[in-house]
């Protein structure tokens, strides 16, 4: 039964931990797939510098 | 098959179209009454009466196709590029009935980029109160459409909206102005340098302030063919377009629409006059943030009790019902304990929002943005920056996107730079129990002290947004400004769904959004926690058993036992004393080990070594952890104490109770004492302690350089202001 709920001990905390990473670390573009920049400007170039 | 219809849903702000989308899609968006809800384009899926779907796309609000910000250049780049996969086969533009005139602006624009445009008019219900007749058959003839007059309010209409979208191969997609009237000379120029581009679209192209990706704007400036006019002459040919659109709008409503202007005066001047007035609408406005903080304090305190207590009996249920073993102690020390530090402050984030969506729904938040513009303006800030500090008491993220609506640069950066300032849901948690924690129970004119502190650091936080902004604009040197324009919508009774939805969906994204990551951060610490590799940590028990031998208990341990018997002594119950006495020297026994252990893991030794830096701030190495992890998000702090507390605990006991019991190094004086909390609430009111925030700083100025700049800044201050705050009050 030990060995058991060890085994679930390092499934559950690999899952929470892979969760984190995917959150946090791995850049969306891998994640989601690339998704271009916008490169629509307002005035003063708003939203390109 | 048929295919999917592509279906744009537009119009002006505060017309309704959020509630036309929602209606049609069945997706419940926020619906607001104030610029700056749709910043970006949002879709959902409507099935028609004919069975064919249609994606329609939820644009932001426009006045015009004359684009000055951001939000309202996603429009024009939908409408202009065929090309685009979103690029719409009808349009359905949303107006207000009491601002028809205004609003056929933007619908005679859209007529004339000959896309089929279907006319609803929103807030039907309020014709006949406001004196307003309208000849809908003439109307549709006027303006070559077909039109939807409906309440969404009152759930009327819609199903004219799809049928009409569904027909909309039938509508006529003819211009309503000749727009070559504008200049005919150099219309016909352009139109000979480019004969197989669209007159008006070439037109908008020209006199836009933006770059669309698709349309070439430089190719029509490069053509050696045509020479473009100057930005003054450009902007003299707008008002030209937009005077001959008002001439036929005029001629259009004269015949078609009448308002009665005496039944169209009513209650709603005089109450703007008292709750914009310079002196009175801000003690209004005061006042009633006061009721908002005392009811989240007084009223929630019940079922936040009873789901500390509900946890707290789920956690000893597990340990006694499932079999013994270290994913037992997992489940009931780790995942329970951090969830259970999540939902805790699921009432108090419930009536927040109920609070705030009864006064959007009413129209009031709108005089609050005006009121407000007042006050912003010597900070450097134009009005439309209250919109996203506002937005910021719910979350930093959309109210970083709803800067959008901002057109000039600099403004907008300030904007983005300083919202994290504003008291957002997040660091509700982490102040409510910390007040809880510190601030005494008494009251200053039927006000309690711990509401008037919660109110405090919302001002605290607005402040510091002010002060910051007057920094940055005197560094950033801003030598323009943009204007302010804001509309007020008609007071209306709240709507009961809609406060509902906004109550439920903010509460959903509080559990789920912050749920997830505070979840996997409990499991992490609970492993962190119960786990490590030195001899102390494998012999904890035969090295706290002996101590125990050779010098005693500990303090703590001896006020745990103490504090027991005293209700037994009490009562005169000599028997249950000395029954007790044994079983109480055991748990503290367990306590001190399980103390041992922790202190002794992974996580113990992580803390140790960031001690030093907290130290001086009043935190001890768990607190330390704490403030590390809510780096990911700023609720993780309670489940992380809530986690970390629990961990090798036998106690069923609450969160709030476990953390009072905590105390300092001397073991004296409780380790949240005034002095530790004060500096604690003031770190977490100065510090960007959001990922996610920095992240989208990031998306929104296109650099880490203002995400990185924002992060030092606001760390290194809160870290003083924290440290200074502690050794003063200690």
């Amino acid at each position: 039964m030990d060995t058991f709920q060890q085994i679930l001990i390092y499934i559950t905390l690999a899952m929470a931990v892979g969760y984190l990473v995917w959150k946090f670390i791995l850049p969306k573009s891998l994640v989601r797939g690339k998704k271009q920049a916008s490169k629509a400007c307002g005035q003063d170039r708003c939203g390109c510098d | 098959m048929s295919k999917n219809i592509n279906v744009a849903l537009i119009g002006n702000p505060n017309t309704g179209k959020t509630s036309v989308f929602n209606a049609l899609t069945g997706l419940k968006q926020k619906v607001g009454n104030y610029p700056g809800i749709t910043v970006e384009k949002k879709m959902g899926v409507c099935k028609l009466p004919n069975g064919v779907k249609a994606n329609i796309l939820d644009l932001p609000g426009t006045y015009s196709l004359n684009t000055t910000s951001l939000d309202e250049s996603v429009v024009v780049e939908v409408l202009l590029n065929k090309n685009d996969k979103s690029y719409p086969d009808v349009a359905v533009v949303v107006c207000d009935v009491e601002n028809l005139k205004r609003n056929l602006l933007l619908f005679t624009q859209i007529k004339d980029l000959k896309i089929p445009a279907i006319l609803v008019i929103n807030m039907a219900d309020r014709m006949s109160r406001k004196g307003i007749s309208l000849d809908v058959a003439a109307l549709e003839e006027k303006l070559d459409t077909k039109i939807a007059l409906v309440s969404t309010r009152k759930n009327n209409g819609v199903p004219r909206i799809k049928e009409l979208i569904a027909d909309y191969a039938s509508l006529s997609a003819d211009p309503n102005v000749d727009t070559s009237r504008i200049s005919p000379e150099y219309f016909s120029r352009l139109q000979k340098a480019f004969p197989n581009e669209d007159l008006y679209k070439l037109w908008l192209v020209i006199t836009q302030d933006v770059n669309f990706t698709d349309i070439e704007k430089k190719r029509i400036e490069d053509a050696t063919s045509f020479s473009t006019k100057s930005k003054t002459e450009l902007k003299k040919l707008q008002h030209k377009e937009t005077v001959l659109r008002y001439q036929f709008i005029n001629n259009t409503l004269k015949e078609t629409y009448k308002v009665d202007l005496q039944t169209a005066k009513g209650l709603r001047a005089s109450l703007d006059k008292i709750l914009t007035h310079k002196i009175f609408g801000y003690v209004i406005f005061f006042a009633i943030l006061l009721l908002i903080f005392q009811a989240i304090f007084d009223w929630s305190t019940y079922p936040m009790d009873f789901i500390d207590e509900q946890f707290a009996i789920a956690s000893e249920w597990l340990k006694n019902t499932l079999p013994p073993g270290v994913f037992t102690d997992l489940l009931a020390e780790g995942i329970l304990a951090g969830i259970g530090g999540v939902v805790i402050f699921i009432p108090q984030i419930a009536f927040l929002f109920l609070f705030i969506s009864l006064l959007e729904e009413s129209g009031y938040m709108s005089r609050v943005v005006f009121l407000m513009d007042r006050l912003m303006r010597p900070f450097g800030l134009s009005g439309k920056s209250v919109v996203p500090l506002i937005s910021g008491t719910a979350c930093a993220i959309p109210a970083v996107m709803a800067t959008r609506t901002i057109e000039n640069w600099k403004e907008r950066l300030i904007t983005i730079l300083v919202t994290p300032f504003t008291t957002c849901s997040a660091r509700l948690p982490v102040y409510l129990i910390l007040i809880a924690l510190v601030i005494p129970e008494g009251r200053f004119l039927g006000l309690s002290y711990q509401a008037l502190t919660l109110m405090l650091l919302y001002l605290i936080g607005f402040g510091m947004a002010l002060f910051s902004a007057m920094v940055l604009n005197k560094i950033l040197k801003i030598k323009s400004r943009s204007l302010f324009m804001a509309e007020m919508p008609t007071y209306r009774l709240p709507l009961l769904k809609n406060v509902g939805y906004t109550v439920l969906e903010k509460t959903k994204s509080f559990v789920f959004g912050a749920g997830k990551i505070i979840l996997a951060i409990s499991i992490v610490l609970w492993f962190l926690g119960s786990n490590g590799i030195s001899d102390d940590f494998k012999n904890a028990e035969s090295i706290v058993t002996q101590r125990i031998e050779e010098q005693g208990l500990t303090p703590y341990s001896k006020n745990y036992i103490q504090n027991n018997l005293d209700g037994y002594s009490e009562e005169g119950k000599q028997d249950s004393i000395r029954i007790m006495t044994p079983i109480l020297k055991e748990r503290a026994r367990a306590q001190e080990i399980a103390g041992y252990k922790l202190e002794h893991s992974y996580i113990g030794y992580a803390g140790k070594a960031i001690e030093p830096v907290v130290k001086p701030l009043g935190y001890d190495w768990k607190i330390g952890i704490a403030v590390l992890t809510s780096f990911a998000a700023r609720e993780v702090f309670v489940g992380t104490l809530a986690t970390i507390y629990s961990v090798g605990s036998d106690e069923e006991e609450t969160i709030k109770n476990r953390m009072a019991a905590e105390l300092d190094a001397s073991g004296k004086k409780p380790l949240f004492n005034l002095a530790s909390g004060i500096s604690l609430m003031l770190f977490y009111a100065f510090a960007m302690q959001c990922m996610s925030t920095l992240a989208i700083v990031k998306r929104e100025t296109n650099t880490w350089k203002w995400p990185l700049l924002q992060l030092l800044f606001m760390s290194v201050f809160a870290y003083l202001v924290a440290l200074t705050a502690f050794q003063i009050l200690n």
